[in-house]
């Protein structure tokens, strides 16, 4: 199976491999030091919270004092994060032994958060000069321009009306998802095919970190970038928010961030203002699955039908990637999930697991109450297909022939039995094939450094010779 | 009812329920001043919502007359934002406060001119358990929720009974119930509280490090909850108060019928009504005789049975022994 890698966890990983120097620049600002405690684990979290008036340094052995033995390893994991984001410094005193001491600049930062609250640099705009969408539209709004944006990203001419992200960031998003060959329509890799599949919040995570890994390109610092976002998931979702307290560098910014739904721009008279939609405010979220979840569309049923209630188009283009699609009613999609289909999903790098999760996130309500939300059988028969494919395994074996004698041949025909590794022979020619583990332990005996098992007198000087062995399994 | 708590949200979200002690008679007469007490608790309030953006915290004023909601972060609609020169949360919470305050002191004068030294925690045990019902009622979806009682005055012992049933509602929905007393005594209450649903209690020995207390101990998650060294109580009081005279007796008289404490002998049980001294034989019908016979207690110390009967016990909830009994009252 190939090894896909698509981590689309969060970008807290992504700050946390950031140099020190750039990481201690971050912490000057409140928000991302409030961002940061937040996605910790919840032991971390503690621990900064109960160090947060401590000034002097305190031993790794008295902090090892605050857990029960068997917490010792989530201690342990908690600890280390808070290393590694520069959180907890390490110090050693006179008698080497490690101590701990908080970031200062993070604890100054957080103490101020406690005692004054956080200070956004912005205020929201009175409502009686920008009439605000109400929450559920702006949901919507959001919705809508983000699979406007994955339409464009996987096929440019299938998008009904063309976001404004300039093709060369496109490129850049599309970089790892689709794979361009001269005079071809572009692809979807793998990676690109299990990109669908994930949920908004995963795409999103991975959308915006190629955005920030590759803002050192447009010239433009990472860590400015980083702290803007993080300041504004702190925005009160559905509050306009004045363009012009914004730099240059953030109104360009903001631009990107709407074609993607994370922000809701609009014009007014005289000024301009952006609206934050759930998208934004959910990127500093420790985000758990559960918080993002929406409400699902496909019904499965267990003679391999499958109706989607779905008018995204979207939607359409990823059932497409494991279904055969048979029709599409304003409202409803309806397809199967047929042999062939699955056949087309493998092939592309897609796995049972990934569709059969996929069709039990995206549960239509009605089913997503039932255990399991997709039929036992069609379950089943996925991976049953998936496993079709995969019939055959390579084992590395040594083939052995130009035995001395019948003795000697039955010898060793005796001694890889034993080693239980004897995959093929033929008496009548004196062949026999071997897998590579035994051979060498068989090896062992020729040399005489082990003696043979039932005190058969053997005597090959032959090496065998490396071979492929494909198992039908 | 017995709410299995959801997996679906994070571990470590949590619900905070803070009683806050309020009661007039106790800040006068304390060392530590109110507002300065105030400034520890908010700081602690605010970093409970810092830590996690789904935490919601309850805040209850306990007063001596009275109990009030005086601030709920859910229905705070911006928490973050900044209000004069102070968070929201310190301004929205402090007003409600002196409003309550206010009335809680009037509520005061109209009643009887009683010194009465405690505060209502019964009344706010269970608005604090409402609230928690009515959370779990919401939907599958909802924080952990804890109780933290902040007291300083001392146990009212005439709200004996209305505090042991708050304790035992909340035990069943396992909430715990966490105690930080400040007082110059421990509370029985409180101990007894903390210890039956498996919270914490704790008597701060230095009240100007409040809040270093607090975040060290209090605010620590359910779920690290299984992972660290948390102080634990030594010792806990468990004596009771009789309902007859409402005062704390660790040694007392028990109706062998509905469990009522009472500090002497009577002749008829003030709770459930039932007769003491009744002889079992004088009883005709065979369904009362079986009602009678499940009632019937044995004494520990001579192994004498008893019928229904008034019987002396030891009162601490823990133990419940039963020292002597009254065949002179039984007729046997």
């Amino acid at each position: 199976m190939p090894q896909v890698k698509i981590i689309a966890k969060n970008f807290m990983d992504m700050v946390a491999s950031m140099p020190a120097m750039k990481l201690d620049k971050l912490y000057d600002n409140g928000f991302i030091c409030e961002a940061i405690l937040r996605s910790m684990p919840p032991l971390g979290k503690k621990y900064v919270l109960q160090m947060l008036y401590i000034d002097v340094p305190v031993t790794s052995k008295s902090m090892e004092e605050w857990v029960f033995p068997d917490g010792f390893s989530k201690h342990k994991i908690s600890i280390d994060r808070l290393v590694q984001l520069r959180v907890f410094t390490e110090t050693f005193d006179k008698k080497k032994e490690k101590s701990y001491k908080i970031n200062p600049v993070f604890q100054r930062n957080l103490q101020k958060l406690l005692v004054r609250g956080g200070n956004l640099p912005r205020e929201p705009m009175p409502s009686n000069i920008v009439r605000l969408p109400s929450l559920e539209d702006l949901e919507i709004y959001a919705l809508q321009q983000w699979e406007c944006f994955l339409l464009q990203l996987i096929s440019s001419n299938q998008a009904e009306r063309p976001t404004n992200i300039s093709s060369s960031l496109m490129k850049v998003f599309q970089r790892g998802l689709m794979s361009y060959r001269d005079k071809e329509a572009p692809k979807l890799t793998e990676s690109g095919f299990q990109f669908l599949l994930m949920d908004t919040n995963a795409q999103l995570w991975y959308i915006i970190r190629e955005y920030i890994s590759n803002s050192e390109e447009r010239g433009v610092d990472a860590s400015d970038l980083i702290s803007f976002l993080l300041e504004l998931s702190f925005h009160v979702t559905g509050e306009a928010y004045n363009i012009n307290t914004l730099t240059d560098f953030q109104g360009s910014v903001i631009k990107d961030l709407a074609d993607l739904g994370l922000v809701k721009v609009q014009q007014g008279r005289k000024e301009s203002w952006f609206i934050p939609t759930k998208l934004a405010t959910n990127l500093s979220a420790s985000m758990t699955e559960s918080s993002s979840r929406k409400e699902g569309f496909v019904v499965v049923e267990t003679n391999f039908r499958m109706y989607a209630y779905s008018s995204s188009r979207l939607h359409c283009e990823i059932l497409r990637l494991f279904a055969s699609i048979e029709y599409t009613l304003p409202n409803l999609i309806v397809g199967a999930i047929t042999k062939e289909s699955s056949y087309n999903a493998f092939e592309n790098g897609i796995t049972a697991e990934q569709i059969i999760s996929f069709l039990q996130q995206n549960a239509h309500p009605r089913v997503a109450e039932r255990i399991p939300s997709v039929p036992e059988n069609v379950n089943d028969q996925i991976r049953l297909w998936e496993a079709d494919l995969n019939r055959v395994e390579m084992t590395p074996s040594y083939y052995y022939d130009e035995f001395p004698s019948r003795d000697v041949y039955e010898g060793a025909c005796d001694l890889a039995r034993e080693y239980n590794g004897l995959l093929w022979e033929n008496d009548k020619k004196m062949h026999m094939v071997v897998t590579a583990e035994v051979h060498s332990e068989m090896e062992k005996v020729w040399k005489g450094s082990i003696p043979h098992p039932q005190q058969r007198n053997v005597a090959y000087w032959g090496n065998g010779n490396l071979i492929f062995v494909f198992i039908i399994v | 009812m017995a709410s299995g708590p959801s997996k679906l949200y994070a571990d470590d979200v949590s619900l905070l329920v803070v009683l806050l002690d309020t009661n007039p008679f106790f800040w006068s007469t304390f060392s530590l001043q109110f507002s300065e007490f105030l400034s520890h608790v908010l700081a602690f309030l605010n970093s409970i919502l810092l830590l996690n953006q789904l935490n919601q915290i309850v805040v209850i004023a306990t007063g001596c007359s009275s109990c009030s909601y005086i601030y709920d972060s859910s229905s705070d609609s911006n928490p973050g934002s900044e209000f004069g020169n102070m968070p929201r949360l310190y301004s929205n919470l402090l007003q409600k406060l002196e409003e309550f305050v206010a009335r809680d002191e009037q509520l005061l004068k109209a009643g009887k001119q009683g010194a009465i030294a405690s505060s209502l925690l019964s009344g706010s045990l269970s608005m604090a358990l409402c609230y928690i019902q009515r959370v779990f009622r919401s939907g599958p979806l909802h924080p952990q929720p804890r109780i933290l009682c902040i007291q300083g005055s001392p146990d009212g012992p005439e709200q004996y009974v209305a505090i042991m049933n708050a304790i035992f509602s909340a035990q069943r929905s396992t909430v715990p119930i966490d105690s930080c007393y400040i007082g110059s005594n421990n509370s029985a209450f409180l101990q007894q509280a903390s210890y039956i649903t498996g919270g914490i209690y704790y008597r701060p020995p230095q009240l100007d490090g409040l809040f270093q207390y607090l975040s060290t101990v209090f605010a620590t998650d359910l779920y690290s909850r299984a992972f660290l060294r948390l102080p634990k109580s030594v010792g806990v009081d468990f004596r009771a108060s009789c309902f007859c005279h409402k005062q704390t007796i660790d040694m007392g008289y028990v109706c062998s019928v509905c469990l009522s404490i009472f500090c002497e002998p009577h002749k008829k049980c003030s709770t459930c009504g039932s007769v003491f001294g009744q002889a079992q034989l004088d009883v005709a019908s065979e369904a009362s005789r079986k009602r009678m016979a499940s009632d019937t207690k044995w004494c520990s110390g001579s192994n004498d049975k008893i019928g229904t009967g008034i019987v002396e016990v030891c009162v601490k909830s823990a133990c419940r022994s039963v020292v002597g009994c009254f065949t002179g009252f039984l007729g046997m």
